[in-house]
C-alpha cells in the first residue's frame, strides 16, 4: 500500500462531504468531491478512482441510485467498489416503516447510514479497497 | 477544486437536471411575482426569493414559507423573460427543506405531500377523503364544519368517491414503484 488511493465523493450536502473528506484525507487517501450527479459522472469518466462514496437523495430524487445502476452497466466502471452513505430513512421516513433499506433495490457493495462514525467509515473504506484489490489480482 | 460551496451553488446543484437558466440569470423584473396567483399569500414573493438565494441568505430563505404556498401553476416559468424554471425552483426548495427536516412545524404542505405519496404507493390512486384528513384537523371549528358540509354535498352528487378506487394489476404497479423509489419493506 505505497501509493495513495483515489476516492471520489458525490454528495449534494457540502458540509457533510467536507466532513467526510477531512476524515479520509487524514487517513491518507486522496479525495475528490462532486456536488451533483452530473458533475460526479463527468469526474468518473475522466479519471480513474479506486472507490466511490455515493449519496442517494440528490437533485430530483433518488439520483444516487441512478448512478449506481449506470455504473453496473458500464464495463469499465463496474469493477469499482461503491460505498453508499445515506440518510434516506430520515429524509423520507414515512416510506420506511422500520425495515432494512432497499434490500434488492440496487447492487451496491456496502451501505452506511448518516450520521456515520469516522472509525466505521474508515473500516468500511479499507475493507472495500482490499476486497477490490484481491479481486483484481485473481 | 474550490472547497466551499455557496448557497446559490447548492441550489444550482439541486436543479442540475432542470432545463432553463440558472437562478443568477434573474434580472429582477418582477414578472413572476406579478403573475403569481398565490403571491398575495406568500411572505416573500418569488422575485425577492430569487434575489435572496442569489445573495446567499440561506437562513432567511430556509425560514420563509413562500415556496410551500406555490400552487405549481407554472405561470412564472412560462412568463419568465430570462427562462428560469421558477416553479421547479420552488419544488427544489421544498425537497431541500424536507430532506434536511428544516421546514416550519405548522405547515400543511409536507403532511399533505406525505399522505399523497403514501396513498399512491399503496393503492395506485389518490383517495380524497384520506388526503383531506391530513390537514382537516388543523382547521378551526367553523372551517371544519364548512369543509364537512362541502364534502357531503360532493359525495351526494357523486363527485367524491365513498370507497377508494382500485387499479388493475396493483402488484405490477407496486413493483414499478419499487424500481423508482427506494422503499423499505
Amino acid at each position: 500500500m505505497s501509493e495513495q488511493k483515489q476516492l471520489l465523493i458525490i454528495d449534494d450536502d457540502p458540509d457533510f462531504a467536507e466532513g467526510i473528506k477531512s476524515i479520509l484525507v487524514k487517513a491518507n487517501y486522496k479525495v475528490d468531491m462532486a456536488h451533483n450527479p452530473k458533475e460526479g459522472w463527468a469526474a468518473l469518466e475522466k479519471k480513474k478512482y479506486d472507490l466511490l462514496l455515493l449519496d442517494v437523495m440528490m437533485g430530483r430524487g433518488a439520483e444516487g441510485i441512478m448512478i449506481a445502476r449506470k455504473l453496473g452497466k458500464d464495463a469499465k466502471l463496474r469493477e469499482m467498489p461503491v460505498l453508499i452513505i445515506t440518510s434516506i430513512r430520515e429524509q423520507m421516513a414515512f416510506l420506511f416503516p422500520g425495515a432494512a433499506v432497499h434490500p434488492n433495490f440496487v447492487d451496491v457493495d456496502e451501505l452506511v447510514e448518516k450520521p456515520v462514525e469516522p472509525k466505521l467509515l474508515l473500516d468500511k473504506v479499507s475493507t472495500l479497497l482490499k476486497l477490490s484489490e484481491t479481486k483484481k489480482k485473481k | 477544486m474550490s472547497t466551499t460551496v455557496s448557497f446559490r451553488q447548492e441550489i444550482a446543484n439541486l436543479l442540475h437536471a432542470v432545463e432553463g437558466n440558472p437562478v443568477n440569470a434573474c434580472m429582477q423584473c418582477g414578472t413572476c411575482s406579478g403573475t403569481c396567483p398565490v403571491g398575495d399569500f406568500m411572505d416573500v414573493r418569488p422575485q425577492r426569493l430569487i434575489r435572496m438565494i442569489d445573495a446567499g441568505l440561506k437562513d432567511k430563505v430556509m425560514a420563509t414559507r413562500a415556496f410551500w404556498y406555490c400552487a405549481s401553476c407554472y405561470q412564472c416559468t412560462v412568463r419568465c423573460p430570462r427562462g428560469i424554471d421558477i416553479a421547479e425552483l420552488m419544488y427544489g426548495l421544498k425537497r431541500y427543506t424536507i430532506w434536511r427536516n428544516q421546514y416550519p412545524e405548522d405547515l400543511i404542505g409536507p403532511a399533505f405531500s406525505e399522505t399523497f405519496v403514501k396513498n399512491i404507493v399503496r393503492t395506485g390512486r389518490s383517495y380524497e377523503p384520506v388526503l383531506a384528513t391530513s390537514y382537516f384537523f388543523t382547521l378551526g371549528l367553523k372551517e371544519m364544519l364548512a369543509e364537512a358540509q362541502n364534502a357531503t354535498m360532493l359525495m351526494l352528487k357523486g363527485r367524491l368517491p365513498v370507497l377508494p378506487a382500485r387499479i388493475k394489476r396493483l402488484e405490477n404497479f407496486k413493483r414499478m414503484i419499487k424500481r423508482i423509489i427506494p422503499i423499505g419493506d
